[in-house]
This record gives structure tokens, C-alpha cells and sequence, in this order.
């Protein structure tokens, strides 16, 4: 029972604090939220990234957060913002952060997507099917994330990384899917990202 | 005087009802008890970077504690991108918000200052009246050091800082624009500490980039009191080679301005003309935790404990943002915003008789170097033995449109973070 004796004071009747039941856990009572409040400042409250370049991680896979955590902090997967927080993260609890973020509902990103981009990236998509499944949510099985409803830019940006080997470079279990990526004009590279933006 | 009217008076306390009674009686002046304390409280000075963050994050920890703001102003100008507006890349329009986000989280504003603080008895003074709280997070930003610098108190309506985003960051573009190709602006840097490191830095190369672009006969002089470029020396250095138009002379503190003759005086005598002058005055802790005694033996900066940031002067009485000192962080707004929501959390706990979290903050800041690419310098930090300790400073690489992209990414995803 949290404060609402104190609140409302001392002439309260009983009846009423119980018919209002245990306060409600309010949005920072969830275990190891207190260890994320330094994310929101990119990724929005709950990892609910408002942004076009900031990849949401609400409802993120807890497999897909461990990897993606250590491959920043060993510098696989290079980012100058991420390899400190990713530091940060790995002292004060991986596995704690892994399960408050995917225990956040994911909401689809609010940046918008022209219709025309999402139809040429759904054609285009069958090169990736393989991996990302139909869907679009992954294979966790075979270690690939879930794609829905993330930010364009931040899809986009992404693939272009890829391209370039400047996401984890020279990792050899990613060859395949940078030799795809190499193949794949950049104006269709956008098409895609729109298409798996759309997804829900 | 107090700028309370009765309209938005009525519109911060719609949900209050204690304070109906008054709303029905008073006039516009605030007197006594102005806003009776029914249940816990917390007051918080300054809705800027750490304020209004601390005041959302309040009331999402514990919608049951009663969360009062005071700040003078009726909108937030993010000082955060303000330095594109000297430029025109970014317009004041873009950086400018409302506090209707805290509103709805049940925050209530009061568009006034606190006037003083009376520690022992738990209040706030706003004008003839008063305000009591359980606990108080002071986060005044910064005030300027007018006397530091010869003629600067007597000449502040034209020897602009720009250093609070609004009306000045408006006006000093506008004399930038103005300002004839051929003609000199001179930007002066403060020295340590003061308000966001990088800060200075940020706006020289948006001044130099403007110049380039627009008047390429102009020339910028940086005349900086400390011995090197402050932050991100190695990436600003690299940057400014693409402004042949930029003369840095480090140690050269800036100690008396004549707007007659347009000239400043540096500390070892010499004179320097100018058509356009940004004067960045020295810094302490706002006006309020000085007087509050909240500030150290320096009488410029407030020591606070690094895991709840409680005064060591006053209980109860809580200080973030850039008045603060001791903690190996800079005075940035993401600082003020990460402090915002750890002290939100532990006065929560404190207030509910619990422990609070050891929780350590994080920083990023990034800075533009032109009109479209950015560097940045991003801190992570742990508490060791009760204090904050840097686990580690990363830079980017270099200069990349990427960055800046990211940057737009943390402006608006913090922007949210403490008002929406
Ligand atoms: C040009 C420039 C660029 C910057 N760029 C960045 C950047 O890119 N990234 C970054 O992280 N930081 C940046 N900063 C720094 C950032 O703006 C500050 O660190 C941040 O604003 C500090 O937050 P604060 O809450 O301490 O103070 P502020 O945000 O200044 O808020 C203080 C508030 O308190 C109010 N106040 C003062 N006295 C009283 C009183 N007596 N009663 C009631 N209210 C009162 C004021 O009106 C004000 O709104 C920049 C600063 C400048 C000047
Ligand atoms: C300063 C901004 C910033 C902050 C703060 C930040 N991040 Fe990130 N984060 C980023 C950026 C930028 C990326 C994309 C980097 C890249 O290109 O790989 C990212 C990527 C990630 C990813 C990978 C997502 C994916 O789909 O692959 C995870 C997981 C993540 N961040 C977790 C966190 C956690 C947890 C925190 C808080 C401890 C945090 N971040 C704080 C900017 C930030
Ligand atoms: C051979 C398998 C494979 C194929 C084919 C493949 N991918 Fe992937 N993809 C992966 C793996 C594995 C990862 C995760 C990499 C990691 O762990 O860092 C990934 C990650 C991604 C990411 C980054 C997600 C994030 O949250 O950061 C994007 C974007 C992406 N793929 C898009 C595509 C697109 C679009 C295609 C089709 C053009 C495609 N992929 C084809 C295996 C594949």
C-alpha cells in the first residue's frame, strides 16, 4: 500500500482505501526501470523511441539486447554512443535491462513512410525472407531480430552499415547477409526500410 | 508583484482543491499560504533541463505526491540547437515548448519565481507569499558574473551572451546578419566552469560557417580565458580547418568591454575592435541557491550527495542541473536531465521511507560543426563507494552527417523525455 492514507489524511474512511485498492504500480515501479532512466534520452521512456534515427527497444528480445549490448561494448559493433552506456549496462545488469525492456509493449514507430516506398519494399523483400521470415519478426533460433516497426532511418542506416562491413566488421557469421546487402542499390535500401517500418 | 492572473491560476490548479478557495476570493497577488498543503509535497525551482524533468518524473514514480513547479517563464527555449539559430539552420520556433506535457502528468506550474527559501521552516517564498513542501528540488541553471568584466553590468542590453536561449539567441543573429561583410565578430569564452563545455566551441563554428557562406570577407576572433579549447579540442581543431576565417587565441580572458568605442580588453592589456560582439560572461549557480546559501566556500557552485543530490548545507532541499559541483560531469543538459530523473526516484523513496537506488547518470553532447554534420563526446558512469565515478569518455571518430542525425534523434527524443 503505497500513500494514499497520507494524501488524502487521517479522516479517510476505510471503506474508501479499500475500494481503491493497492495503488496502481506506476510506470517506474517495474523492476529495473530505475537502471534504464539513463536510456530515455535517446530512446524514449520504456525504449518507446520517438525519433527517426533512434531504434526503439520496447518489447526488444532479451537474446537480441544481450548480443547487441556486448557486441557494443567490445567495439564489434561500433558506436560511439552506444560503447559507453553499453558499458554502463553490463555493470549495473544486463540481464535486469534485458527483461525490463522486453517486458515494455512495443509500440510501432510514429514516423511516417510514403505508401509508394513500402510497395516497392515488399517486392523487394524476398531476398530477405530467408532470415526475417515472412513476418518480418525474425528466427531467434538463428539469431535474427525482429524488424517491425522500427524507425526508417534508423532500418536504413543500419543496412548501410552493413554494406559498408562497418557493423560488426569482418564478422564472419554476418557474411552472407553483408554479400546480400553489397547487391542492393541504397534507393532500394530505403524502399525496404520503409517496408519493414510498416510492418506491425 | 507576482504575474499569477486569475485565468492561469485557475488553469495550474483545476484539479487542486484546496486551492479553489483562493482562486474564488483574492486578487491577482499572492499572499500567505497561497497553495495549502493537503497531502506529501514536492516544490520545484526552474523548469528548464532539470526542473522539468525532475517534476515529470515525479509524479510518474508516485502519482500521489503533490508536484508544484515554479518558473518564471511561460515557454522552455531549449538552449540545446540554439547555437543554429545564429546560423539560421534551426529557427527559435523549433526549440520552443510549452509546459502543457507537465500539466497533464498532473504537474502544477506556477509562471513565477521562488523569491527565497526558508530552509528550516520547509517553504518557498514567491513574492508576499509562501509555499510549503516536504522536499525541494532547486534547479536554477546558471547566473552570469556581470562584475567579472569591466562595463559589462552597465552595457547588458547591448553586449549580448546569448547563453539562455530566447530573446538574446533571436537578437544575435539578427546583429550577425546585419553585421557588413568586412566586419569583425568577436566571441569571448569564459572561463572554467561554466554552462555546457563544448558550448562555445559549437557556436564559433556556426558563426565561422555562417561568415564562410554568407560573408566571406568576415572574420571571427575567439578570445578564450582558458589555455586550450575545453571540450572535443582535437575534433573542434580539425573541424575549424575549414574556417580560415577563425582566429582562436587561447588564454586571453576578456576583463572590460566599451560598446562606445567597440572593443574588449583582455587581461594582458590588449584591445580588440569589434562590429559584433558575443560576450559569454563568467558563471555561478542561479541567483536563488546562492542566496539559499546552498552554494560552497566559493559562493558560485552547490555540493551535493552524488546518489540523491541533497544539499550538504540544507535538508530536504535537493540541487541539480548546472548549479551543481563536485560530480566528475559536465554542466550539460543531458546531465541536468539524467539528475532530474535519479533525484525524482530517490526523493520518492525518501518520501515513502525507503532506501533510494544508487543510480549513476549519463551524458551525451553532440555538436554541430556545420550545417549538417556534428561531433560528440559521450560519458558513462558508475557510483563507487557513494559517488559517481566515469567508467569511461568515448568521441566519435570525426565529423559525419551521422552524427548529426543522431543528434536530431537525442533532441527530440529528450526533448519528450522531460516535457512531454
Ligand atoms: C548555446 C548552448 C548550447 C548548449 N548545447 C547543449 C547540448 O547540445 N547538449 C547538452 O546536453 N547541453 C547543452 N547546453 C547546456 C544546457 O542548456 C544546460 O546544461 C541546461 O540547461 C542545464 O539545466 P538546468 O536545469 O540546470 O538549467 P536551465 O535549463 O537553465 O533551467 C533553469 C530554469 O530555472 C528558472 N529559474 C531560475 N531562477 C528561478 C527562480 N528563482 N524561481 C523559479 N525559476 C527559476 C529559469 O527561468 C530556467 O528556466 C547548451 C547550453 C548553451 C547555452
Ligand atoms: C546518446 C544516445 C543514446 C543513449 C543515451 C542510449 N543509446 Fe542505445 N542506441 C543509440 C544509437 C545511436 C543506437 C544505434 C547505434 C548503431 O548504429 O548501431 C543505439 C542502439 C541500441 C541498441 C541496439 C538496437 C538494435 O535494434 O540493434 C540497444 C539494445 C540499445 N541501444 C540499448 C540502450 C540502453 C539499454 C541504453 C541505456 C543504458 C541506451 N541504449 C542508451 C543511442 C543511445
Ligand atoms: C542470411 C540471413 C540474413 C538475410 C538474408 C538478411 N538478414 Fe538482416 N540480419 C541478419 C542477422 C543475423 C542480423 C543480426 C545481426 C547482429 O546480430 O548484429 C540481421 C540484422 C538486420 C538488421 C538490423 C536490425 C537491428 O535491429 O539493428 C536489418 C535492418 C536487416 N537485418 C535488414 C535486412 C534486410 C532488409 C534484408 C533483405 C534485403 C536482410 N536483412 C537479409 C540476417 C539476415
Amino acid at each position: 500500500m503505497r500513500t494514499i492514507f497520507r494524501l488524502i489524511g487521517g479522516s479517510l474512511s476505510l471503506s474508501v482505501v479499500l475500494a481503491s485498492g493497492p495503488a496502481a504500480a506506476g510506470p517506474l515501479d517495474a523492476p529495473g526501470a530505475a537502471k534504464a532512466l539513463a536510456c530515455s534520452a535517446c530512446h524514449g521512456l520504456g525504449g518507446q523511441s520517438p525519433s527517426n534515427t533512434m531504434p526503439v527497444i520496447a518489447g526488444i528480445a532479451p537474446w537480441y539486447f544481450k548480443k547487441a549490448i556486448e557486441d557494443y561494448a567490445a567495439g564489434r559493433r561500433p558506436s560511439p554512443e552506444m560503447e559507453p552506456y553499453a558499458k554502463y549496462v553490463l555493470e549495473a545488469g544486463v540481464d535486469d535491462l534485458a527483461s525490463y525492456f522486453a517486458s515494455q509493449p512495443r509500440q510501432p514507430t510514429a514516423v511516417r513512410v510514403d505508401a509508394g516506398a513500402v510497395e516497392r519494399g515488399r517486392v523487394a523483400s524476398q531476398q530477405c525472407v530467408v532470415c526475417h521470415v515472412e513476418s518480418g519478426k525474425g528466427d531467434p533460433a538463428k539469431g535474427i531480430p525482429d524488424l517491425r516497426g522500427q524507425p526508417p532511418g534508423y532500418l536504413a542506416n543500419q543496412m548501410l552499415l552493413f554494406k559498408a562491413d562497418r557493423r560488426s566488421p569482418g564478422d564472419a557469421t554476418l557474411k552472407a547477409l553483408k554479400e546480400l546487402m553489397k547487391s542492393i542499390p541504397d534507393d532500394q535500401i530505403a524502399d525496404l526500410a520503409a517496408y519493414y517500418s510498416s510492418l506491425r | 508583484m507576482t504575474r499569477l492572473t486569475r485565468r492561469e491560476f485557475l488553469r495550474t490548479s483545476a484539479s487542486g482543491a484546496g486551492l479553489a478557495l483562493l482562486a474564488a476570493g483574492c486578487g491577482p497577488a499572492i499572499k500567505g499560504d497561497f497553495a495549502p498543503k493537503a497531502g506529501r509535497r514536492v516544490v520545484v525551482i526552474g523548469g528548464g533541463w532539470g526542473g522539468a524533468t525532475a517534476a515529470k518524473y515525479l509524479r510518474l514514480a508516485d502519482a500521489s505526491i503533490e508536484v508544484v513547479l515554479l518558473e518564471p517563464n511561460r515557454q522552455f527555449v531549449s538552449c540545446p540547437f540554439s547555437n543554429l539559430v545564429l546560423s539560421g539552420v534551426r529557427s527559435i520556433d523549433g526549440l520552443t515548448f510549452g509546459y502543457g506535457g507537465l500539466r497533464s502528468h498532473g504537474v502544477r506550474v506556477y509562471h513565477d519565481a521562488a523569491s527565497a527559501i526558508e530552509p528550516d521552516v520547509r517553504r518557498v517564498r514567491v513574492g508576499e507569499g509562501y509555499l510549503e513542501y516536504d522536499r525541494l528540488i532547486v534547479s536554477p541553471g546558471v547566473e552570469f558574473q556581470w562584475e567579472q568584466v569591466d562595463g559589462l553590468a552597465a552595457a547588458q542590453d547591448r553586449v549580448l551572451h546569448a547563453w539562455k536561449a530566447g530573446p538574446q539567441t533571436v537578437e544575435l543573429a539578427r546583429q550577425l546578419a546585419a553585421m557588413p561583410d568586412g566586419g569583425v565578430f568577436v566571441l569571448t569564452v569564459p572561463p572554467v566552469a561554466y554552462r555546457c563545455p563544448p558550448g562555445p566551441y559549437e557556436r564559433a563554428c556556426q558563426v565561422a560557417w555562417s561568415l564562410k557562406t554568407k560573408k566571406p570577407r568576415s572574420k571571427l576572433v575567439v578570445l578564450d580565458a582558458n589555455a586550450n579549447v575545453v571540450s572535443k579540442a582535437a575534433l573542434f581543431r580539425a573541424a575549424w580547418k575549414d574556417y580560415p576565417n577563425l582566429e582562436y587565441r587561447a588564454s586571453n580572458k576578456v576583463v572590460k568591454v566599451d560598446p562606445s568605442t567597440r572593443e574588449v580588453t583582455t587581461e594582458f592589456g590588449d584591445r580588440v575592435k569589434y562590429d559584433v560582439i558575443n560576450l559569454i560572461p563568467p558563471q555561478r549557480a542561479g541567483t536563488i541557491a546562492v542566496q539559499a546559501d546552498l552554494v560552497g566556500a566559493d559562493k558560485r557552485w552547490c555540493e551535493v550527495n552524488h546518489l540523491t543530490y541533497e544539499s550538504v548545507k540544507h535538508k530536504n532541499v535537493h540541487v541539480i542541473g548546472d548549479s551543481t559541483i563536485g560530480l566528475p560531469v559536465p554542466k550539460s543538459g543531458n546531465i541536468a536531465n539524467a539528475m532530474g530523473k535519479i533525484c525524482a526516484v530517490a526523493v520518492v523513496h525518501l518520501l515513502n521511507g525507503k532506501e533510494p537506488p544508487a543510480m549513476a547518470p549519463g551524458n551525451t553532447c553532440y555538436s554541430w560543426v556545420n550545417d549538417h554534420e556534428a561531433i560528440a563526446v559521450v560519458n558513462a558512469y558508475r557510483i563507487e563507494g557513494g559517488k559517481v565515478v566515469q567508467i569511461e569518455q568515448k568521441l566519435t571518430p570525426g565529423q559525419s552527417a551521422q552524427w548529426a542525425q543522431n543528434a536530431v534523434g537525442w533532441a527530440t527524443s529528450i526533448w519528450q523525455d522531460m516535457l512531454a
